[in-house]
């Protein structure tokens, strides 16, 4: 027998399991992560390492990579973006499907990097909000499977009504997003 | 061709043409520098891709220039030209004062000096008159300066948390 | 050695019906369920074409040329010539000369529309 995730903590009896319906469908999203890879420079090389065999991103159920934003979950931004190219990530964000997460790999995507110049963006939460940083120049595979961990935690442990509280609705209408 | 074109023979043939718009001649890693005037460029660069001996039949590259100690000429344009038939390079400058930033375009004789101008203009601010498009190509539309020229800064201006002096500023 | 007929009635195959049902039912109900409870945000933006983040311009309904719907038609056609084919070719000793024959006076108005398609041009690409 292949055990495939953890089972959340649940009221076992003989033949069955009773638990909330947040903790089944956290670890459904979780374990079955349909990423955009938004990659742009270097770390979108250091991505494509861990999606290869040695580090294999596929394991964490993150197989099905599409570059369009409504068949995606988690938008993977890794790599510079300058000034010109902030509305267009701006917009593929606004255009994925709920719910969706924002992983900023690399120190370009978190805070511009080493690139403090007129048309680096300085870090993409300047334009749309992120729940992981995974800090690098570029980060080793491992540190992006550590990120995409942290994400899966984020989601296990996302309530339903999150996206339709007043904190979210504030921090999207901070960043222009209606 | 049997006698191979040198750049001996490039330069006493520029200056048998053009005489005294060709204000200097240098050679650097075996390539001619020549300075020119900016009203002959375009005299000078159509003679040289249509002459059958020398054909200059390629605009390798175009960019701008900014020297602000060279009071009276601190910006310049830089032309890559290359021959294919001799296997020659040559560099042409023209040098300019910067209150009257204006160039005749070369986009009629080569239409890869479309974007290469394009860029000149976003980072230079030097206009080139006849050119069919002349806006922003790597900055934003919106940018308001032009910013290679050394009076500004390369850092953003808008961090509010890097301290200056962490940074030998 | 005679062979033993069993005799199978329908509620036999009642196990496969109430598989099924509970496989579609599943997937509907998750879908329903998804739709229900799952988060919603509706904005203009949102609901713009996807550009790759840029603004669409134009619209994508164009005439297009007729020689792509040429080819597709004519290989459904001729495709469709093929499968009579196979079964001919299956039985093609038992069937034998009035087989053949038969098969011939099949094809033969076939052949007249390919030789009239080849005069035409229709398949020429340009």
């Amino acid at each position: 027998m292949v055990k495939v995730t953890e089972a959340p903590e649940m009221y076992t009896g003989e033949g069955y399991g009773l638990t909330r319906l947040e903790k089944i469908v956290g670890l459904a999203r979780a374990n079955s992560i349909w990423p955009l890879p938004f990659a742009t420079s270097c770390c979108g090389i250091e991505f494509m390492a861990t999606m290869g065999a040695t580090y294999d991103l596929g394991r964490f159920g993150a197989e099905r990579l599409s570059f369009s934003p409504r068949q995606a979950d988690l938008l993977m931004v890794m790599g510079t973006i300058s000034k010109k190219m902030g509305p267009v990530l701006k917009q593929v964000y606004i255009q994925m499907a709920e719910p969706k997460w924002v992983i900023a790999v690399g120190a370009c995507a978190s805070s511009g990097g080493i690139f403090d110049t007129y048309s680096v963006l300085q870090g993409i939460d300047k334009v749309i909000p992120v729940d992981v940083y995974v800090p690098g120049c570029p980060p080793p595979p491992e540190a992006i499977l550590d990120g995409i961990i942290k994400i899966q935690e984020l989601i296990k442990t996302e309530s339903f009504r999150r996206r339709e509280s007043e904190e979210y609705q504030k921090l999207l209408t901070s960043y222009g997003i209606e | 061709m049997s006698d191979k074109v040198e750049n001996g023979l490039i330069e006493s043939l520029l200056k048998e043409q053009f005489g005294d718009a060709i204000r200097s001649v240098e050679e650097s890693y075996g390539m001619l520098d020549i300075v020119v005037k900016r009203e002959k460029i375009i005299e000078i660069i159509t003679w040289l891709r249509d002459s059958s001996l020398l054909s200059f039949n390629f605009l390798t590259s175009l960019c701008g220039m900014h020297f602000p100690d060279n009071k009276g000429e601190e910006l310049g344009v830089v032309y890559h030209m290359h021959s294919f038939a001799n296997n020659k390079r040559i560099r042409l400058h023209i040098l300019f004062s910067i209150s009257d930033p204006v160039v005749p375009t070369v986009t009629g004789l080569y239409r890869t000096a479309n974007w290469m101008e394009r860029e000149t203009f976003d980072f230079f601010g030097i206009k080139f008159t006849g050119h069919p498009d002349l806006r922003r190509i790597l900055n934003m539309e919106d940018m308001q300066y032009h910013p290679l020229l050394k009076q500004y800064p390369l850092e953003d201006g808008t961090r509010t948390d890097k301290e200056d002096k962490y940074f030998g500023r | 050695m005679e062979t033993e007929v069993v005799n199978s009635q329908l509620i036999d195959y009642a196990a496969i019906f109430v598989q099924f049902v509970v496989a579609a039912g599943f997937v509907l109900t998750t879908i329903y369920f998804a739709q229900k409870i799952g988060p919603k945000h509706k904005s203009v933006k949102k609901f713009e074409s996807f550009e790759c983040g840029l603004d669409s311009i134009g619209n994508a309904r164009l005439p297009f040329s007729v020689k792509y719907f040429l080819v597709a038609i004519l290989f459904v056609l001729f495709d469709v010539e093929v499968i009579f084919f196979y079964p001919w070719a299956v039985n093609f000793r038992e069937l034998g000369e009035s087989g053949f024959v038969k098969m011939l006076a099949f094809i033969a108005p076939l052949l007249l529309g390919y030789f009239y398609i080849i005069k035409k041009g229709a398949l020429k690409w340009e």
